[in-house]
């Protein structure tokens, strides 16, 4: 990236002594000016309405002190992980019903025609509006927010996988059939790994997807949970907790999609190949 | 040749016919009494519903059109500001080393927050009313602008950069002449994944707090135990992003004729 940006921004001709002009086309040197720029003005909005607004010290201060300290009897770390578990088991029993489906849409014409319509029935439905029903149906606890995020994690997986079996280059199948495949090679030699970058892609959005979700559910009504946390905050009045938290969640949502990456050129590298 | 002709047949059939099959089935899963009336209501339920809620503003206050014109105003102003400032940005942050350096690293900060745990704060900071809802969904709808426009300007042909350059154009010659028309699809790619995004975010907000809209229709179906009510405001919300939707798509299309393929 950086080399083609070079070209296309002209910088090759940047100078070599130093000079301030050159300073202010340094990337770096314009980076931590502006992170500096933005906790210096946080810091002075801050001392100036300190009600809306803690220091930065004070938030770091406060996810240091939740680190140790319970609120409602679980620490920070405990809090995430009730949020990371909900995640979990809501995108465990995604897939587990997603890639199935989304294959058998891909495979069979009329799976694909009986499954769609209800699927475009229930897709513009941002899965946090279901929240009300789930609560009604399955009370406040654990149940409805698995639901919820099944709800929204399956659409992204079904999506994929259906369209990852479609959009197999058909001369792939055509050399199969040449060098004397069945329908069984076809299938396990050529749509499964073709597909499954694509598959994989799926799941990372239905990933972070799930992550929106269960906050959005926790916030609506829970007792634990990294939502939890940031509604207690409102509540109290502790805007550090608030914006605590959010870095928390920042952090978290940043971690996962890292793992996903990793994990993707792990399970199948030949998508770095397709890419190119 | 005859039983591909009917299996065609059938394939443009099954649609409709598995639609009719799921609304039958929902409507007789509790008309029979599987399903209590409680939990779930019908389709026709939902639907007489519709029509009761057109005028009368009982129970929860406004009629309908009030609840859909409040959740499109907080969208429409969120989601214009998300345009009118994060398009030029992105644009800008494609192209200028300045502007870039300057603001990737705050944007690299806020945009690994959900949308969603912004609420708490503009509650904190706003209130319930149009201002908090309208800024959830600047921040929600911006990201994806940003991202699009300096990605679209970041993918033009070097070619036609190197070729203006030797005509002896100032950078800010091609910057508006060459790499702003090539990163029009782009950015109108992501229009639509900001409008999904402000969409789902709204509804949360007004979840959570609100007195009007349709995502608060939705919260007071849960608290009157009215499953109409629910499934009501879920299918309005549906069916107003799949219009919203349709619009933007339509706009785009007028707008990059000819760019795009």
């Amino acid at each position: 990236m950086s080399s083609t940006k070079e070209g296309l921004i002209g910088l090759s001709d940047s100078k070599k002594t130093f000079s301030f002009k050159g300073l202010f086309k340094n990337n770096y040197f314009l980076y931590a000016l502006s992170l500096i720029c933005f906790f210096l003005f946080w810091e002075l909005v801050a001392v100036t309405f300190g009600k809306f607004l803690p220091r930065p010290i004070e938030v770091i201060d406060r996810v240091v002190y939740m680190f140790g300290h319970t609120l409602a009897g679980k620490t920070l770390l405990m809090h995430l992980w009730a949020s990371l578990r909900r995640v979990f088991i809501g995108f465990a029993i995604a897939t587990a019903i997603g890639i199935p489906l989304g294959l058998f849409m891909g495979f069979n014409k009329y799976v694909h025609a009986v499954v769609k319509p209800i699927f475009d029935l229930f897709k513009p439905m941002p899965p946090i509006a279901w929240i009300s029903l789930a609560i009604l149906w399955f009370g406040i606890g654990e149940t409805s927010k698995i639901f919820i995020i099944v709800i929204g994690a399956v659409v992204p997986v079904v999506i994929n996988s259906f369209n990852g079996i479609r959009l197999v280059d058909p001369d792939l199948y055509h050399v199969v059939k040449m060098l004397g495949g069945n329908h069984r090679d076809e299938i396990i030699q050529v749509s499964f790994p073709a597909s499954l970058p694509a598959i994989f892609a799926g799941l990372q959005i239905s990933l972070s997807m799930a992550w929106t979700t269960v906050l959005a559910a926790e916030l609506v009504g829970a007792r634990e949970g990294m939502g939890f946390i940031i509604i207690q905050g409102m509540n109290l009045s502790r805007v550090d907790q608030i914006i605590g938290g959010m870095f928390v969640i920042a952090i978290t949502a940043w971690m996962i999609s890292a793992v996903m990456t990793y994990l993707e050129r792990w399970i199948c590298p030949w998508k770095m190949q397709l890419k190119k | 040749m005859a039983d591909g002709k009917s299996s065609k047949q059938l394939l443009k059939y099954l649609p409709y016919i598995s639609v009719l099959c799921f609304l039958l089935t929902w409507e007789l899963i509790v008309d029979l009494n599987v399903v209590p009336n409680s939990l779930l209501a019908t389709p026709i339920q939902v639907v007489k519903l519709f029509f009761y809620k057109l005028t009368n503003i009982q129970p929860d206050g406004s009629i309908l059109i009030v609840h859909i014109i409040t959740s499109l105003k907080e969208a429409l102003i969120g989601y214009s500001l998300a345009l009118l400032i994060g398009i030029p940005l992105g644009l800008a942050m494609g192209w200028f080393t300045l502007a870039e350096g300057f603001a990737r690293p705050i944007f690299e900060l806020i945009r690994p927050i959900p949308p969603v745990a912004w609420i708490p704060l503009t509650i904190f900071w706003f209130g319930i009313g149009i201002t908090g809802k309208a800024f959830i969904i600047f921040l929600s709808g911006m990201v994806p602008a940003v991202i699009n426009s300096m990605v679209g300007v970041r993918m033009t042909n070097p070619t036609y950069i190197r070729m203006a350059r030797t005509y002896g154009a100032k950078d800010w010659e091609i910057f508006k002449n060459i790499c702003i028309p090539s990163a029009l699809p782009m950015v109108f790619g992501g229009l639509q994944v900001a409008l999904a995004a402000s969409w789902t975010t709204l509804v949360a907000a007004e979840l959570i707090a609100a007195d009007t809209g349709l995502g608060f229709l939705i919260t007071m179906g849960r608290r009157l135990l009215m499953p109409d009510m629910i499934l009501l405001g879920m299918v309005l919300i549906g069916l107003t992003g799949v219009i919203i939707g349709i619009i933007v798509d339509k706009i785009e299309k007028r707008l990059v004729a000819g760019v795009r393929r």
